[in-house]
């Protein structure tokens, strides 16, 4: 059967063509599809909840370029949208060498707001190393001297009392590979017991879940869905929600044309 | 000097562990313990891979991961390595072209030392060109923008891709597959294996890699080491059994015991 | 001794490095921790090595490109293109570097980053979103009970994933859930345990200097 063998072999091009639209067509005109939120988003929300504005610190690890930033970036946003609504301190570490410009760009935006850079968040920039790096902080988080803008950290009141990273109430990794939540889990939470939890781009997902399971991790944002549920979570709507109905579309899209593919090919099996 | 406590346990099973890989890789030198590896599917393709290219005239392109050689990713690096010069002989062998993609700067060398020996064992020292190995670039998605207008320019027929992988993993994969290249390829980053089942031709699942320079070579050396990983294996099983049973039974002491 | 010297500096290094993270206290005869050693000593070698690798990569890079413009070989215009965002950048970031605190460089380097580098790296990033619709079309075939089982899973997962899943059929998104947590789950941890194993015993054996094919030859 001649069509049955054609929609076995649609070219790409089609299929390219009908997933773009299909992914551009909501993000003008939003759906608004409903968005349940998943126990592992909670637990992370609930955690920064009990967190105490007075007395806790909180730390951010971005590790991600931007290549990954369109998925990763947006849970970054929700996280310290939170943080900044409860009143919480942040300080900003990375261990790829892009991740610098990731944490500049959100600070400049929270400063535009009239937030206080070394007051309500730091940047302690870089540290090359890679996993070694995430060890040597962890056991010694004031190994990095200068923050990103030159500021020694002994005079920075933010790091004050910090010493190790248990000193940190919360510990986020925002990760896109390697280093990223393996390397913490080996180096600070399984040696020192620190409280750490993780945002990860999506396909990084299913391996990141053994490690909640295990209680390694206190919680999980996976992707553009863990952002937008995060959103839905603070009540601060951003990027994450309004791709989730260009995602939802997408999937459609991908699912149909896998079906569409299988029933040519068990016609054509027939004949 | 003494242990950090959390690492006491670690570091006695890690010597008594080793202390087993020496051992059997010993007897497996001496002859005395004869190591059979199951048929891995995709390590017998890359001949195939090879010999289709030369038939069609076009290049094999070989990619060792994008993972350095220090870190945990290291050993698929140096799996990869080891499978390069099997790649090298055969090339060799069958004058087929290749192109080996690098991202890591600190791996070129390597690559290139490599390739380098692996012709000039096979005698042909003039099919090693200044640019069979190439450095792309240390940026992730540059490297494989470059990668993928190698296949694009090329048309390679046969992509081998050994190693560490990430997000590029399936851009390699789906753009070998546009230009009709045979794929093989094998990492131990679970994360990737999906997309290069769904992507290649062969996939080489986790450990397979590992095995990939002693399943080629038939060293006797390698081939115990991999026996002796079955049996740390199974001794884990039977941990992880007997572990289950005492906690579900309420008795942690396995559990104390491992965190020691 | 061309290869005794590197396998010696290989297992030296190594077993300090194994030992940093572990041990506490002085080594005996050094008078300095495993993890200094690492810090003080080893690490800044890992830095330099790295750089004099980056700089014999890109020396090879430009000489290569360099050499396809001069003798204008097909594509010549790419490898133009190459050298030329290459030296760009490079000379940027090492302006960008020397003055840190000056607000225009940094002004300007952030916006060749952010406008350049960063769309370039999410456009390729992006591209995986159309792949995996081409690979999934080709690959996603009930060709035999693994692939079913495959095509189902893949199905179940991107539905309960995406908001609109829960709006076909209510059980979608505890069904992907059950998948991540339990099928998934135990396969990852066996993987992993798996390839950590072989990760260890390749390791031991670079350490012992029992494998050297990366050194090349035999």
């Amino acid at each position: 059967m001649n069509w049955a063998k054609q929609l076995q072999n649609i070219d790409r091009r089609i299929i390219y063509t009908i997933l773009m639209i299909g992914l551009i067509v909501p993000l003008i005109w939003p759906i608004g599809i409903p968005l349940s939120t998943q126990e592992v988003t909670r637990s992370i929300y609930n955690i920064i909840e009990d967190l105490d504005p007075a007395t806790d610190v909180v730390l951010l690890s971005f590790d991600y370029s931007p290549a990954s930033a369109p998925d990763l970036h947006p849970s970054s946003v929700a996280l310290v949208e939170h943080l900044t609504a409860r009143g919480i301190r942040w300080v900003a570490v990375s261990f790829w060498p892009e991740g610098p410009q990731m944490s500049e760009m959100i600070m400049r935006d929270l400063e535009a707001r009239g937030l206080t850079y070394g007051e309500d968040f730091i940047d302690l920039g870089f540290m090359a190393g890679g996993e070694n790096a995430i060890m040597s902080f962890a056991q010694d988080s004031r190994v990095i001297k200068t923050d990103v803008r030159g500021n020694n950290i002994d005079t920075l009141t933010l790091m004050d009392g910090i010493v190790d990273m248990n000193d940190f109430a919360f510990v986020i990794g925002l990760s896109a590979g390697d280093p990223g939540y393996n390397a913490f889990i080996r180096q600070a939470v399984d040696p020192m017991g620190v409280k750490f939890a993780a945002a990860v781009v999506t396909v990084s997902v299913p391996a990141a879940m053994p490690f909640v399971s295990s209680g390694q991790m206190k919680g999980l944002l996976g992707g553009l869905r863990g952002a937008a549920e995060y959103e839905q979570l603070t009540g601060i709507i951003g990027q994450g929600a309004a791709m989730m109905d260009a995602q939802s579309i997408g999937h459609l899209i991908i699912v149909a044309f896998i079906i569409v593919g299988n029933v040519a090919y068990f016609f054509s099996k027939k004949n | 000097m003494k242990l950090v406590p959390g690492n006491i346990f670690g570091f006695w099973t890690m010597l008594f562990v080793s202390i087993c890989i020496l051992l059997i890789v010993k007897l497996a030198k001496d002859g005395k313990f004869v190591v059979k590896l199951r048929r891995i599917a995709g390590l017998e393709a890359i001949e195939e891979a090879i010999g289709r290219a030369t038939e069609m005239g076009k290049p094999v392109h070989f990619s060792p991961g994008i993972a350095d050689v220090t870190g945990d990713t290291a050993p698929q690096t140096f799996a990869a390595l080891e499978v390069l010069g099997y790649v090298t002989g055969l090339s060799a062998k069958y004058n087929a072209e290749l192109i080996v993609s690098i991202r890591i700067p600190n791996v070129f060398p390597l690559a290139q030392e490599v390739v380098r020996q692996g012709y000039m064992a096979a005698g042909k020292t003039d099919l090693f060109k200044e640019d069979t190995v190439r450095f792309l670039s240390s940026e992730q998605f540059a490297y494989i923008a470059g990668v993928l207008g190698i296949f694009a320019r090329q048309r390679v027929a046969a992509n081998l891709m050994i190693g560490a992988f990430w997000a590029e993993s399936l851009l390699m994969a789906e753009g070998g597959a546009q230009v009709g290249a045979i794929q093989v390829a094998g990492t131990a980053n679970m994360h990737q294996i999906p997309f290069f089942v769904a992507a290649c031709d062969y996939t080489l699942i986790g450990e397979e890699i590992y095995a990939g320079g002693a399943y080629l070579s038939q060293d006797k050396v390698r081939l115990g080491s991999i026996a002796s990983q079955d049996y740390i294996k199974l001794a884990l099983m039977a941990v992880i059994f007997v572990g289950a049973v005492m906690m579900t039974a309420g008795n942690d002491w396995l559990r104390v015991l491992l965190v020691k | 001794m061309r290869r005794e010297i590197p396998l010696f500096i290989t297992f030296l290094v190594g077993v300090i490095f194994l030992f940093g993270p572990i041990t506490t206290g002085d080594v005996p005869l050094v008078g300095m921790q495993f993890r200094e050693i690492v810090s003080v000593y080893l690490s800044p070698w890992t830095t330099i090595i790295s750089a004099f690798a980056i700089g014999l990569a890109s020396v090879n890079l430009l000489r290569l490109h360099g050499n396809y413009v001069a003798r204008k070989r097909p594509g010549w215009i790419n490898s133009a293109a190459l050298v030329f965002s290459m030296l760009f950048f490079t000379v940027a970031r090492t302006i960008r570097e020397l003055r840190p605190a000056d607000p225009d460089i940094v002004a300007f380097y952030s916006r060749i980053f952010d406008n350049i580098a960063a769309p370039l790296s999410g456009a390729m990033f992006a591209i995986l979103a159309f792949y995996i619709a081409s690979a999934s079309y080709r690959a996603f075939r009930a060709r035999s009970l693994e692939a079913s089982v495959l095509l189902v899973a893949a199905i179940v997962v991107m539905l309960g994933a995406a908001p609109v899943g829960a709006i076909i059929w209510d059980y979608f998104p505890s069904l992907q859930r059950w998948l991540l947590a339990v099928p998934n789950t135990a396969g990852q941890r066996a993987i992993i345990i798996g390839a950590a194993i072989g990760g260890f015993a390749t390791s031991l054996r670079i350490l012992f200097g029992l494998e050297r094919g990366y050194l090349g030859g035999e």
